[in-house]
């Protein structure tokens, strides 16, 4: 393997800033710069996310009280889906996919994504099916309502019969949300996969890359089946086929598992990066290299392959025979296994380190603490009889709003305050930080762990109104989403603050390694440029005194931690 | 724990065991509880299901519990001085300890599963819940030898957009709440004239899929007198959420007793809420909401039922 | 810096323990190898929505009681698999002008690709023949929803593999431009064999498989 010869101290001059137009415009343009996109992922995806909550605090408005008073019942229907669509398509995949475009190059030392153009382009799409997704709400007939799910024959029920209406919107919508992701993972598996630093093998990447690579594999194997089965229902809505209509011989339960085979391993693609940042995280906060890398990286491996067959468990009680049931619960119940390797090497790693508790770290701790509680509420939804009680009721909502807010959410809102100095060159203000995460985690128990003893009781998700023995924690719910609510005020607030008069950020200001961490912070635009430093050890060599790569000596330093306000 | 003591670490090994010994005794504890976090059992599956919740709920509390006290423990004694930047002991990794946290947790999993399918296989027995046939199948088709001693099912259940219709087609009754008898094995055929509703009757720990074109047979065995909520549990549109009516358990002699009245009595429009709520709606001069589908009208059946009467769970 | 001319391997990531050691010239936009890469990545995702659909195919078939729909006795195959045979050999005629590309024979190339794109032409035309002469519509019951997606669906590819292949044909005539290969040609040409393969197992399903 040969390098190009070049003087090494280069890099190590204090960066040469690109005459990349440094100006806000850029943020609004077609630029192919994936530090540019990446920023554009995650700020579209923060406004859905306050759009998608405000939805959400309308309903638990709603429910705060057992009758459907706050607003009509169609009205109910249409913010739910909308809701649920909103999360998952505009807020979780674009802000993740944000991440993915600071930190894979970065991480890996490429100068940028292995197709600028196709990633400018993936990310347009977003807000061109944001807006179709919104206008919905305008159309005659209302928004999608007939859940994130979109089960027909419900969806196919097209009560003013126009050809253009919310469900067929939506539907379009998903669709575009699926080329745009596929176009996303395709550049990011060529990128990892090709586009390496010298001396970076597999096993030499961060376990970030390692979860960003699996996730994007979903993708590719998971998105084309729901957009086949998105596709089809399209057709039975607006051109009157019968591939799930029951009338012209159509099977209903078909499109459930087409659904499903992409939209359970959709999961994981939420969670495996998350697992990357926790993994990321626990190392440079603990002082520690991380326990057991090579476990943890082919744990990621063993995720993916397990999630392409356990979709079922989401159809138990549609009527699946019963060797079914068995055999995808078992399948279910082995994510388990891997899970739990990371998990355990997340521990061993905090074990006797010297913990450093600030607001990245807290957000990573808080987000293990509910990823845990909300695995084994999984568990037990994976154990047939148990989820036949408990299916499509409030323990479902309880459980994977543990592990998409408590969990996923928090672990984003970790990667933000953690990169955050990279990649603005600001420092954040670590009390508001902290206000965030106190109020985040007290707000998520709050208004999530009450969900529980509500689907044990016996009430169903999707309803506008409910029994009255079910109101006790339903106003307890509704608190801790106001909660949440009002959560995001010192977020936000950290956010714009910072960017406008926060402290200059130093290159490493939590004395962390990493590729990303050699850069100056915000690093320009073709990160290493041709300077790419041959990488010699593994990446998380803590209390090892290990250089990362060669020349580690001409790279600006981890300046000192303390002046920046640590302890 | 990078290099082997020679001794045993005493206070260690036995804090080790004073804390799982904790830890097995909380979890046991947490299982008992469970039992208080779920409706009455109201049949011959309940108490299966609840028995495999509780296990579950003790070995979740071990995992969690485990979990947190070690997270716990570190964010007391592991912290950083305050001025301390230097790094910890670099440990990489230790197989030993690799290969006993991934059989751990899959001999639990395994565990489970085999407790799972154990009780998958009693209810199956007792009332299978996932007896499903098309109504083709129904017809020229025998059933599989052990489900040939199963009683035919008596009564119909027909879902609808939104209301409930039961059919006890011997006793020439119909009615908009479901009444069964007391401890024994009952059958019922579920249709769906519109889109896929769900049949969930909580007390019972029972859920099945209604979906349109499709004929199911289901059976359960009522376990406890009382009233309970029927709900629909698969979402079906508008009035998804008013779409519950009462199950009614009765002794035999009661429930023969109800349906020689119910047949007595007169046709006439059964529960529908929905009903209701859009005639409401249609007379405002401006009605609110989104475009909606017409409910289906109520059904007509001798006996309405209520759907305001105190029910046990 | 040059780039390295395209490696015959383009997964060769996969296995190599190293990274890549080609450094990033200005344009790394242009990076051969890694288009190609993506391209395969590309396809087999592609596959999926297939498959998605193959197996819709065969889920509602086996559950359905009367499959075809009233009047419809089956499909005419012997039409159909002439055309099939058609557009099986143009992935030979496709790889014929491949081979002269490389040998760089230009002409031969282009008679070749045009061949092959007559060819994808000719199955379309098929297609459309025997759409227009069906008796059944996409709204007659699953059968009819289900053969008309496929097809169509499938049409759809091999009319963007003929429009693909009529830009490199075009792209094949500015100056220098194919000398030390060209990866949009060797990626139209494994597009096409694709489509290829795609018919081939559509044809069992439709026409092969009895009803
Ligand atoms: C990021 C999202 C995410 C993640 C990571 C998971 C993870 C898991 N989920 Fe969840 N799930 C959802 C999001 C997620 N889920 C969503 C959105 C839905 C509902 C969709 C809808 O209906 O709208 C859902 C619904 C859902 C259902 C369907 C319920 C129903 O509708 O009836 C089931 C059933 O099996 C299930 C199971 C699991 C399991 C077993 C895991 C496992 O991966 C968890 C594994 C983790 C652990 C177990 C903890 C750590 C492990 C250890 C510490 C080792 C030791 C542990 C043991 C021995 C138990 N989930
Ligand atoms: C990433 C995914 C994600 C996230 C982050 C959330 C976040 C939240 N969800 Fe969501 N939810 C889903 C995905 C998600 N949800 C899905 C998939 C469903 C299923 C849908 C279906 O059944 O089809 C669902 C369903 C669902 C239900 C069940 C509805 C029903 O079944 O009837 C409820 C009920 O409480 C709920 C509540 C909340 C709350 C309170 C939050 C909170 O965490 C939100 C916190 C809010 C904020 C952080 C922003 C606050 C904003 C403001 C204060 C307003 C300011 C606004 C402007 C200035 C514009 N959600
Ligand atoms: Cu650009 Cu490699
Ligand atoms: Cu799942």
């Amino acid at each position: 393997m040969t390098i190009t010869p070049f003087d090494p101290g280069l890099s190590a001059a204090p960066t040469p800033q690109p005459k990349a137009p440094n100006s806000w415009k850029r943020y609004f343009s077609f630029n192919t710069d994936a530090k540019v996109i990446g920023i554009q992922y995650i700020a579209t995806a923060l406004i859905f996310l306050l759009v998608g909550g405000l939805l959400a605090m309308i309903m638990r408005g709603e429910l705060i009280t057992p009758e459907a008073d706050l607003v009509d019942r169609t009205v109910y229907n249409g913010l739910y889906t909308m809701h649920g669509t909103i999360m998952l398509f505009l807020f979780m995949f674009p802000v993740l996919n944000g991440l993915n475009n600071l930190l894979i190059p970065c991480m890996i030392g490429a100068p940028d994504m292995a197709f600028p153009r196709l990633n400018a382009a993936a990310f347009w799409l977003v807000p061109v099916f944001g807006v179709i997704l919104m206008a919905s709400f305008l159309v005659p007939g209302g928004p999608a309502a007939s859940g994130w799910w979109s089960y027909p024959p419900v969806s196919l029920q097209n009560p003013l019969g126009f050809l253009i209406n919310g469900e067929a919107l939506w539907i379009v919508a998903v669709a575009l949300s699926g080329v745009s992701s596929i176009m996303g993972a395709i550049n990011f598996v060529t990128t990892i996969l090709r586009m390496r630093a010298p001396g970076m093998t597999l096993f030499r990447m961060p376990i970030f890359c390692w979860t960003a690579l699996s996730a994007q594999i979903i993708q590719l194997i998971g998105l084309p089946a729901l957009t086949g089965g998105a596709l089809m229902l399209l057709f039975d809505l607006v051109v009157g086929t019968s591939f799930y209509r029951p009338e012209g011989g159509g099977d209903p339960v078909l499109y459930q598992h087409f659904f499903w085979f992409y939209s359970h391993p959709a999961v994981y693609v939420i969670i495996l990066p998350v697992f990357g940042v926790f993994s990321e995280l626990f190392p440079v906060y603990a002082r520690k290299p991380l326990f057991g890398y090579r476990f943890v990286a082919m744990a990621s491996l063993v995720i993916v392959a397990l999630s392409l067959v356990v979709w079922v468990h989401h159809m138990f009680p549609s009527g699946v025979p019963q060797w079914m049931r068995d055999l995808f619960m078992v399948t279910t119940m082995l994510i388990a296994v891997p899970t739990g390797i990371k998990v355990f090497a997340w521990l061993a790693t905090l074990w006797g380190g010297k913990l450093r508790l600030n607001t990245p770290m807290l957000f990573a701790l808080g987000g293990l603490f509910n990823f845990v509680f909300a695995g084994v509420t999984g568990i037990m939804l994976a154990t047939v009889p148990v989820d036949i009680h408990v299916n499509n009721t409030y323990f479902v909502v309880g459980h994977f709003h543990y592990v998409i807010y408590g969990a996923a959410t928090m672990g984003v809102y970790a990667a933000i305050y953690h990169w955050f100095p990279k990649f603005t060159g600001k420092m954040y203000y670590e009390g508001l930080g902290q206000l965030h995460f106190l109020l985040t985690f007290i707000g998520t128990n709050l208004n999530f762990f009450p969900m529980h003893p509500l689907g044990l009781m016996g009430m169903p998700r999707r309803v506008s109104s409910y029994d009255p023995e079910f109101a006790f924690w339903n106003v307890l719910a509704s608190l801790g989403a106001f909660l949440l609510g009002v959560s995001i005020i010192p977020f936000l607030l950290n956010l714009v603050s910072s960017l406008v008069r926060g402290k200059q950020a130093p290159a490493n200001p939590w004395n962390a390694i990493g590729l990303e961490w050699l850069l100056p912070s915000p690093p320009p635009a073709e990160n290493f440029e041709e300077n790419v430093p041959t990488v010699i050890s593994g990446p998380y060599g803590y209390g090892s005194g290990l250089p990362l790569v060669e020349h580690q000596e001409r790279y600006p330093r981890a300046t000192d931690f303390l002046a920046t306000g640590q302890a | 724990m990078t290099s082997t003591p020679s001794r045993p670490n005493l206070p260690a090994i036995a804090g080790l065991v004073f804390w799982i010994g904790l830890l097995v005794w909380f979890s046991f504890w947490m299982g008992q509880q469970s039992f208080g976090w779920l409706p009455v059992q109201a049949s011959s599956a309940a108490p299966l299901v609840d028995g495999l919740f509780s296990f579950e709920t003790a070995v979740a509390t071990f995992v969690f519990a485990g979990v947190v006290s070690v997270m716990a423990w570190v964010m007391l004694f592991n912290r950083a001085a305050k001025y301390d930047i230097s790094d910890a002991e670099p440990i990489e990794g230790n197989t030993k300890l690799e290969i006993i946290w991934t059989v751990i947790p899959l001999l639990l999993v395994m565990g489970i599963a085999y407790y799972t399918i154990d009780v998958n296989r009693q209810i199956g027995l007792i009332g299978p819940m996932d007896h499903v046939h098309g109504d083709r199948l129904a017809s020229d088709q025998q059933p599989a030898s052990g489900a040939a001693v199963a009683p035919q099912a008596e009564i119909e259940v027909i879902a609808r957009q939104w209301s409930w219709e039961f059919r006890y087609p011997g006793a020439a009754v119909s009615a908009t709440e479901l009444h069964l008898p007391l401890d024994r094995r009952v059958g019922l055929q579920l249709r769906s004239e519109d889109v896929i509703h769900g049949f969930y009757v909580p007390a019972f720990r029972l859920k099945q899929q209604v979906i349109p074109g499709r004929s199911i047979a289901f059976f359960l065995t009522p376990t406890r007198e009382g009233r309970y909520r029927l709900r629909d549990s698969e979402y079906s549109g508008t009035w998804f959420a008013a779409n519950q009516v009462d199950v009614v358990v009765q002794s035999e002699t009661d429930y023969q007793d109800w349906l020689r009245r119910a047949s007595r009595l007169p046709l006439q429009p059964g529960l529908s809420d929905a009903s209701r709520e859009y005639a409401l709606r249609q007379s405002r001069t401006r009605p609110s909401g989104y475009a909606t589908v017409v409910p289906a009208p109520p059904p007509m059946v001798n006996v309405p039922g209520s759907n305001t009467l105190p029910h046990d769970g | 810096m040059t780039l390295t001319p395209a490696s015959p391997d383009p997964l060769s990531g996969l296995d190599q323990n190293a990274g890549p050691t080609d450094g990033h010239a200005s344009g790394h936009s242009s990076h051969a190898n890694h288009s190609l890469t993506g391209f395969i990545i590309f396809l087999c995702s592609e596959s999926i929505i297939f498959f998605a659909f193959f197996t819709g195919y065969a889920v509602l078939k086996l559950s359905s009681l009367n499959w075809l729909p009233p009047g419809v006795e089956g499909l005419e195959w012997r039409t159909p698999l002439a055309y099939t045979a058609v557009l099986v050999s143009s992935s030979g005629t496709i790889a014929l002008a491949e081979w002269f590309l490389n040998r760089g024979n230009l002409w031969g190339f282009r008679a070749f690709w045009l061949l092959s794109m007559a060819m994808g032409t000719v199955f379309l035309y098929g297609q459309a023949v025997e759409w227009a002469g069906l008796s059944f519509g996409i709204t007659s019951g699953s059968f009819g929803s289900c053969f008309y997606l496929l097809t169509g669906f499938h049409g759809l590819h091999v009319a963007s593999g003929v429009l693909l292949m009529g830009l490199m044909l075009i792209r094949s005539f500015r100056a220098g431009n194919y000398e030390g290969g060209e990866q949009g040609v060797v990626a139209a040409s494994l597009f096409w064999h694709f489509v290829d393969v795609i018919w081939v197992l559509l044809f069992l399903l439709l026409y092969a498989w009895p009803a």
